[in-house]
């Protein structure tokens, strides 16, 4: 007995900071072997009158400790028994965890996260916090696309507090779990690493098998947060990731056509009119999601007509397709924008007006006016004063456009975006990497080899008259098959 | 819909006691008609004149009475009996009565003349010789502009395409088989030239669009550029290709490539009298023509400082010299007298509306909106964007004294003061960023909105840089994708991806436990 325990906690060695990566590998690899050895009533027996999660300590001892409580909580004879007794050991583990060991055991970490996910029903939202907290943990970018993230997310819309996705959410997915490349030497897990890629692979368990489906749903569930919390270009990010999806031979999915419904519907919100197409979309695509979205299409030219009443026609004639679609709420929304961005227009014209006037121009009495637009200024959507008339009537108020509208940027706001595009960069450099190792791209090499030292030029040539850096698509012009995309993929899509 | 047709004039008078026609009520012109009449020749003279006879009342009856006579003169039967009667609707009775002997016997002779022709070119067809079959089509196709053409078959829709003009146009056309030397091409495209400009203007008096055959003017003129004829040959050429191809823009409403065709004409466009038998200076457009043209082109689309190095520095001066108002008006643009140069310019709206170009309505505008009412129009704004680029804040009703409201939108709202017209108008330009100002309606002033450089420089790097970061995580996600083989999969049936299209939540908790 006394034998398993030792063996327990032979892990990590006391000169951890001392080895060197490979071999702290070996010993953990060595160590999850033994581990296996193990019979599963090691993990559930008392030791000395004490539960071996006692004994063990998650900061230290990450890999046992895990495997014990999963075994405790998968083998106990009642769910509810556990969830008073464990969960709050889950908690702690998920806090303190040492994040380097929980790479090499990626399937059980994943076992645990789940099953908190799944007790946060009866134990409460604190315990996502907690799960949160783990996966964040464990990769402090929440870079990699894993099971865990969708997971995370369906729990805070079904317990109904959106916003606890959030720290996951504003993380930017920047790889997808994948094979290890053949013939290229595998990094250790236990690697000192900034790209989490690198141990979470479709081999490490730490993500059920992705489908493409689960991706889309990640973004559209992602993208009805942001749209909740008005968080206008992060939700069009996320719907454009969507929209932008490759597909093979140019199949679309209806996840695509509910994305570009409410990629109008933001645009809207967000600008007063349609975001520009991303330029690298497949128009073939397109073609299939438009087709389906064409009662948002037609809301979309009464708004930027700034036509109300068509507007408001359209609304009452599509009612059914918003509810159906879920999108009844922001469909309303948009129609109190479009009033927005008509007191917004005038703005362009004038710097002062009358009450009256605008009235005139809304088509509203001036009173409803008065009233509106001051509810506007309030709300800070409009940069204005509104003046009072001398006989205190409502049409005579003179409603006076600020124009110093935006307050200027600050340096450090700058800073910031351009820190966040330099670590972007190194994901980037990441993704090429890959590229270039696939064996697509190899292939696409060897024939531009034979091809001969012109044929190479002109790929260069293409680099050179790129004009608009970050607007242009032409790297990734997207022609659908993504197979075939690989194949171009050695234009570096850093070239903007 | 005879090539020679002339604008019906019903329609026109019923117009005149409208408000809407402002343009075919104008006030008596500065110059005189006779006089006017003598710098013209040839079978736009006849539709000059009642052009002038329909938008000047004042002058119609000296006009038609000189319509009549030169028309009687010529071989176009019908042109002359459409000028009687539009005469005849414009209410002068006495004069409008077609001379019917006269007809029958010029429709005799011109048909007599035609079968000659015709058997004169059968022979040389016959004869083989090029050198003559090309001048029988050339009589032959002479013969057919100065008759007219041909009538429409009313039973064939079809036969409008070889009837009236597109008969002349067509025949010069043919000449182009039989052409041996560059000299020849000249000619025959000199001839094609002129022919479809009495197309254009013939349509344009029918009301229809003339682009084809301004088109063709264009094309030929280009060809005409290029001829490859000996170099003192070219330099006759050259000025009429440039000249003509700026009245072609001009009247599609090109107005800068207008003024960049007439500001290129070369001053020698008034001494060269007629070229291969054609006189353009005095059938189309003379010198003093070409200087209106351009200068008011240049005015309404050429910055300050082209004015000054182009216009008034360069070769078009020669022409300029010819038209001295033209001249003094584009100084005083230049030297900020924008008032003045706006009154200088109203003076001659009478003349210039009158000219069969300028006067002629602009394809794209309304009913009635001539081509110098709109180069009037940019002018003016582009006067008001000027003067207001130096102040910070302008009252509306000082901008009303320096710029009086145009006459020709006077019409259309005479109730409403000087200041209220002036506040659309600046409305209108500020939508159309013509103008970049805010509108003060309670003050009544206008308003240079402040810019601040530094912030603004910062904004627009705080957007292009989430541009940026924007594109590159797309175009990340697209790559991570491919790279992973997660694309939406080809489906069974249609363009719909399989499983994937059946929306969120698929299964709940049916991975991960």
């Amino acid at each position: 007995m006394a034998d398993a325990v030792s063996t327990l906690l032979s892990f990590p060695p006391d000169d951890t900071s001392s080895l060197s990566t490979k071999k702290y590998d070996d010993l953990a690899n060595k160590f999850l072997k033994s581990l296996e050895k193990q019979p599963n009533a090691t993990w559930t027996r008392q030791i000395e009158k004490k539960n071996i999660l006692e004994l063990l300590d998650p900061a230290t001892n990450t890999i046992p400790y895990l495997y014990a409580l999963n075994a405790q909580v998968n083998l106990a004879p009642k769910a509810s028994t556990t969830l008073d007794s464990h969960l709050p050991l889950a908690a702690t583990f998920l806090t303190t965890f040492d994040p380097i060991q929980a790479r090499y055991v990626g399937e059980e970490f994943r076992v645990l996260i789940a099953w908190v996910l799944e007790c946060v029903p009866a134990a409460g939202v604190d315990y996502l916090t907690a799960a949160t907290t783990g996966l964040l943990r464990l990769d402090p970018t929440a870079g990699t696309f894993t099971s865990m993230h969708l997971l995370i997310l369906r729990t805070c819309l079904d317990q109904a507090v959106p916003s606890h996705a959030l720290p996951i959410l504003n993380k930017d997915i920047y790889a997808f779990p994948s094979e290890p490349t053949k013939n290229v030497p595998e990094d250790y897990p236990g690697e000192d690493t900034d790209l989490s890629n690198t141990f979470i692979t479709t081999k490490s368990g730490f993500s059920h098998k992705l489908k493409p489906e689960y991706i889309l749903e990640y973004y559209l569930l992602g993208a009805r947060i942001y749209l909740g919390q008005r968080n206008y270009p992060r939700a069009r990010l996320f719907l454009e990731y969507i929209i932008l999806t490759p597909s093979s031979q140019h199949a679309a999915s209806a996840m695509q056509s509910e994305a570009y419904a409410q990629w109008i519907l933001v645009g809207l919100l967000d600008q007063g009119k349609r975001y520009p197409l991303p330029r690298t979309h497949d128009g073939a695509v397109m073609k299939s999601i438009r087709s389906v979205a064409r009662p948002y299409e037609a809301l979309a030219d009464c708004f930027e007509q700034r036509d109300w009443r068509k507007l408001q026609a359209e609304m009452e004639a599509g009612m059914q397709t918003w509810h159906n679609d879920g999108n009844l709420r922001a469909v309303r929304e948009v129609r109190e924008a479009l009033l927005r961005f008509r007191v917004q227009d005038l703005q362009k014209r004038y710097a002062a007006l009358s009450i009256e006037r605008v009235g005139l121009y809304l088509g509203f009495s001036s009173e409803q006016t008065l009233q509106m637009v001051g509810e506007m200024i309030r709300q800070k959507q409009l940069h204005a004063s509104i003046t009072p008339s001398p006989n205190d009537t409502a049409a005579n108020a003179v409603l006076r456009f600020h124009f110093d509208i935006t307050p200027a940027v600050q340096d450090d706001e700058l800073e910031q975006q351009t820190k966040r595009i330099e670590s972007l960069i190194t994901s980037v450099r990441d993704a090429d990497r890959r590229l270039q190792l696939t064996k697509e791209y190899v292939e696409f090499q060897k024939r531009q080899k034979r091809a001969g030292p012109d044929a190479a030029d002109l790929a260069d040539q293409m680099d050179l008259s790129y004009e608009a850096p970050m607007v242009a698509g032409r790297g990734m012009d997207g022609e659908g098959d993504f197979m075939e995309e690989l194949e171009d993929g050695d234009e570096d899509i850093m070239a903007g | 819909m005879a090539s020679n047709g002339i604008e019906s004039p019903p329609k026109r008078v019923k117009h005149e006691s409208s408000s809407t026609a402002g343009n075919f009520n104008l006030a008596p012109p500065t110059f005189d008609l006779d006089i006017w009449a003598t710098h013209y020749e040839g079978a736009l003279l006849p539709l000059r004149l009642s052009h002038v006879a329909i938008h000047c009342p004042t002058l119609a009856r000296q006009a038609m009475t000189m319509a009549i006579s030169t028309a009687k003169e010529g071989k176009d039967v019908r042109l002359y009996t459409r000028i009687c009667e539009l005469a005849d609707q414009l209410g002068f009775s006495d004069i409008g009565t077609p001379d019917e002997e006269h007809i029958a016997k010029q429709e005799e002779g011109n048909r007599r003349q035609l079968s000659k022709l015709e058997s004169e070119l059968r022979g040389y067809k016959n004869n083989l010789i090029r050198e003559s079959i090309r001048m029988g089509q050339e009589d032959m196709a002479n013969h057919q502009l100065a008759t007219g053409g041909p009538l429409p078959d009313p039973a064939n829709p079809l036969s409008t395409n070889a009837a009236g003009y597109n008969a002349a146009y067509q025949a010069f056309g043919k000449m182009r088989d039989y052409c041996t030397t560059p000299t020849h091409m000249a000619s025959m495209n000199l001839r094609l030239i002129y022919t479809a400009i009495l197309q254009a203007v013939s349509m344009q008096q029918l009301g229809s669009s003339a682009g084809t055959n301004w088109n063709n003017v264009l094309s030929t003129s280009s060809r005409l550029r290029t001829s490859g004829v000996k170099e003192e040959e070219q330099i006759k050429l050259t000025p009429i290709a440039t000249a003509m191809s700026g009245i072609a823009q001009l009247s599609q409403g090109n107005y800068r490539d207008a003024a960049a065709a007439f500001l290129a004409t070369p001053k020698e466009y008034n001494t060269i009298g007629p070229v291969h038998g054609a006189d353009f200076g005095r059938a189309v457009a003379s010198a003093n023509d070409i200087a209106i043209y351009g200068g008011l082109c240049s005015l309404a689309t050429l910055s300050r400082q082209e004015l000054i190095d182009l216009v008034l520095g360069g070769n078009f001066r020669a022409f300029l010299e010819l038209e001295p108002h033209m001249r003094k008006a584009i100084s005083l643009y230049t030297t900020a007298k924008y008032q003045a140069c706006l009154d200088t310019l109203r003076r001659y709206y009478s003349d210039w509306s009158l000219d069969i170009f300028l006067g002629a309505q602009a394809m794209s505008a309304r009913h009635g909106v001539s081509h110098v009412d709109l180069l009037f129009a940019r002018i003016r704004e582009k006067s008001i964007t000027a003067y207001f680029s130096s102040f910070s804040q302008v009252s509306l009703s000082a901008l009303a004294t320096t710029f009086p409201p145009a006459l020709s939108s006077s019409s259309s709202s005479s109730s409403s003061s000087a200041a209220a017209m002036m506040e659309e108008e600046v409305l209108r330009m500020i939508e159309t960023k013509q103008l970049d100002a805010r509108l003060d309606v309670v003050k009544g002033v206008l308003v240079a909105p402040r810019k601040e450089a530094r912030s603004a420089a910062h904004e627009e790097a705080k957007r292009v840089a989430e541009e940026v970061e924007r594109t590159l995580l797309l175009r990340l996600h697209r790559v991570n994708v491919s790279l992973a083989g997660l694309g939406v999969p080809k489906g069974k049936g249609g363009n719909w991806g399989g499983e994937v299209g059946n929306g969120v939540g698929g299964g709940w908790r049916d991975y991960g436990g």
